[in-house]
């Protein structure tokens, strides 16, 4: 099997592309049974967060989907610019797939170095594509590899530890606007891993008032209870109180599923006035995004995503360099395992198709020889067998060695010779014999 | 006369507050070295602080030889310098003032290098004649103090609009000591202005009484509210007075309040060209006037 990775990250895609190319669970669920539908001996996993969409494939060696196909499919399933696609996707293959998934569950290529959320990221794609059924032998070995070895590495290394979260980000982009919080109201519109990571660091500046808003407000009440959000100050509000506590908010962060901004120009504008001038500092960490962009550009308004926050934190992450390091030396002995495990597994079951095809043969040509061995009628003499056992002797080694030394054909251009040559030499174990001496082959005539 | 004895420390002090400001710019810049560069940037400041704290003195009690602080041009910047560096001195160790040196340095090395200018080509003395002298040394002092902290609270203006640049271009995000903060800043324009209204009120006052109490003929003359001082003056009052409500009046808060506070400096500053022009016309043309009194 091929493993392939084709992906886009906050690296090589700007958040508006990284927005079209994004999978909820359903639309994932459902690419993932379209792929099945379209290459049904492949494997397939989708991870898609916020700053990454990335599709895993294992594949059998010379059959589709290739790279193109599978930039085809993106673009068909996203309605993405096709050329766009090309541009921002990387593709690894074979075992820079896999260090690549493992550097991603590590947290080694996460925008905030280290972060645990992409390793809960990385579980659901994998229990979500397993439920889809679109997980096979490969591919379960190197999710499940990824994911131990993830843990390992932080452990080890303590990588999640002291790192530069997005939340203290968040909270380091307020202080640019904000002297203290302690009058000051947050409001958070979402009730996700992002949000309660977020509320937990800004509630360490203790803020005036904490307030949650979700569509489903009981999930904004429960993740208040969740992070001990008690009093009249704190806590979830109703989902149509929004425009009220956008006036009163001094911090928003956002993070939710929608697909659509929830905060638009027009509806954002009318509240500017009854908030008095009052700066408000606005933290977008949905993709898509939950806050119209042109909503930064109002007057005392400062909106930053989650690509301004990439630009911080990689101003933070140049001082752990040795700790990468450190983490990229565990991974590799992790991937050298593990790929190891799937090519054991592939010569595994490539020796078991080749022993069923020369049983297959040798059944074929022992039924032959017993037809000719039943035609002598008792007339078999002693030379008639050994003419009959030499027949079928040749005929199986003829057959057995058609396929291979039909590869060693010169004039097929394509063959690689040498290779192939080399390989016989190897398995068959023979020895690489010089040609015969003029002057010594005319001496044993 | 050039004060010689004044110009120098003068000269020297202008010359190690660019020091400091280039030594500022290299912190600011280069912020890993922060520890490494804060050290001579406070020397340099210091030396300012004990240059301008030397020529007060001497000027006190050398040149005037008498309790009166002020009473010449310079002598009034000398008191906003000396007044003005320690300030600053006491902001670099405040890093939620991180980056304010930057703007107030300029406005510091300006008006040590305008002392140059006022002790060494522009000397004049106040004429603190016997009735109004309690009055004019008074309105001087609470004028240039005022001065001092309109010039504060422009440095703050000019460093909010700078800071709002960077946050609304997202420039310069995630470093690792970021300026001050927009609230720290709007603070510090809102106190300045607010102890500098006070002072312009006490010294729109105290020239008032002088003008209209003053049995003797001023440089501005009786229809001294035509005056372009007083208008100018006024103005400076209005624009102070709209800044000390910023926090009520949503329409001038952020972006307005910093230029308000510009405004403001450049208000005030066009009152005293107005008056050294105002003097220049009044002591050509009445030169026999022997007491023409030499306001701010």
């Amino acid at each position: 099997m091929r493993l392939l990775m084709l992906g886009f990250n906050h690296r090589t895609a700007p958040l508006e592309l990284r927005e079209a190319l994004a999978f909820d669970n359903e639309r994932a669920a459902a690419a993932l049974h379209e792929l099945r539908q379209r290459y049904p001996a492949s494997e397939c996993a989708l991870l898609s967060t916020c700053n990454r969409t990335e599709f895993y494939l294992a594949r059998p060696i010379h059959d589709p989907p290739t790279i193109e196909h599978l930039r085809s499919f993106i673009t068909q399933q996203t309605g993405a610019d096709a050329d766009a696609i090309h541009t921002a996707s990387i593709h690894r293959e074979q075992e820079e797939a896999a260090t690549h998934l493992f550097r991603v569950s590590a947290g080694l290529d996460s925008m905030v170095l280290g972060e645990p959320q992409v390793l809960g990221q990385v579980k659901r794609a994998y229990e979500l594509a397993d439920g889809c059924g679109a997980v096979g032998p490969v591919l379960h070995r190197l999710f499940q590899g990824a994911i131990t070895a993830s843990k390992s590495v932080r452990r080890q290394t303590g990588i999640d530890q002291g790192r530069t979260s997005v939340s203290s980000v968040a909270v380091a982009f307020a202080k640019n606007i904000f002297d203290h919080f302690g009058d000051k109201t947050v409001l958070a519109i979402g009730a996700g891993e992002m949000i309660k990571a977020s509320l937990a660091s800004l509630r360490r500046e203790n803020p005036k008032r904490l307030l949650l808003i979700n569509r489903t407000q009981q999930r904004a009440i429960d993740l208040a209870k969740q992070l001990e959000l008690t009093g009249t100050d704190h806590g979830g509000r109703a989902w149509d109180d929004m425009d009220s506590l956008l006036i009163e908010a001094d911090i928003v962060v956002s993070c939710t599923g929608a697909t659509e901004p929830i905060v638009t120009e027009s509806r954002f504008k009318p509240l500017l006035k009854k908030r008095r001038g009052r700066p408000l500092f606005m933290l977008d960490l949905a993709v898509p995004r939950d806050l119209d962009p042109k909503i930064g550009s109002l007057r005392n308004v400062y909106l930053y995503n989650l690509d301004d926050l990439q630009q911080a934190v990689e101003a933070t992450t140049s001082g752990r360099r040795e700790l990468v390091n450190e983490a990229e030396a565990l991974l590799r002995g992790h991937i050298d395992r593990c790929m190891g495990e799937i090519r054991h597994r592939d010569i595994g079951r490539l020796v078991k198709q080749l022993r069923q095809r020369l049983n297959d043969i040798a059944q074929e040509e022992q039924g032959r020889t017993a037809k000719k061995l039943a035609s002598l009628n008792g007339q078999s003499t002693e030379q008639a067998v050994e003419d009959l056992i030499a027949q079928h002797n040749h005929r199986l080694v003829n057959k057995i060695l058609h396929l291979p030394l039909s590869q060693l054909d010169r004039s097929d251009p394509d063959a690689s010779m040498g290779f192939y040559a080399a390989a016989l030499r190897r398995l068959f174990d023979l020895k690489d014999q010089p040609d015969m001496p003029m002057d010594e082959a005319s001496s044993d005539t | 006369m050039p004060e010689l004895s004044t110009s120098i420390p003068l000269i020297l002090a202008t010359l190690a507050c660019i020091a400091a400001m280039v030594l500022a710019v290299r912190r600011v810049r280069q912020l890993d070295e922060l520890a490494t560069t804060l050290w001579p940037i406070q020397a340099m400041l210091g030396l300012v602080t004990v240059l301008c704290l030397f020529a007060f003195v001497y000027r006190l009690t050398i040149v005037h030889k008498a309790w009166v602080p002020v009473q010449a041009h310079v002598d009034g910047l000398l008191l906003i310098s000396l007044l003005l560096a320690p300030a600053i001195l006491y902001t670099q160790s405040r890093p939620r003032l991180f980056g304010f040196s930057l703007f107030a340095m300029p406005l510091l090395a300006l008006i040590l290098a305008w002392g140059v200018c006022a002790t060494l080509w522009t000397y004049r003395p106040f004429n603190l004649d016997s009735f109004t002298q309690a009055w004019t040394v008074f309105h001087l002092a609470v004028t240039y103090v005022g001065l001092l902290c309109c010039a504060m609270g422009a440095a703050g203006g000019a460093m909010y609009l700078f800071v709002q640049g960077r946050l609304k271009s997202k420039a310069g995000l995630g470093q690792v000591n970021p300026m001050a903060s927009l609230e720290t800043l709007e603070t510090l324009i809102l106190r300045a202005a607010t102890l500098g209204f006070v002072l312009l009120t006490l010294s729109l006052i105290s020239g008032l009484v002088m003008v209209t109490q003053s049995d003797h003929t001023s440089s501005l003359g009786k229809a001294w509210w035509s005056s372009p001082k007083v208008w100018l003056a006024a103005a400076a009052w209005i624009v102070y007075a709209v800044l000390i409500n910023v926090r009520s009046f949503s329409t001038v808060r952020g972006r307005r309040a910093a230029w308000l506070a510009i405004a403001g400096l450049v208000l005030v500053l066009a009152t005293y060209g107005a008056v050294e022009a105002l003097d220049r016309t009044q002591q050509d043309d009445t030169s026999n006037v022997p007491h023409a009194v030499e306001a701010d």
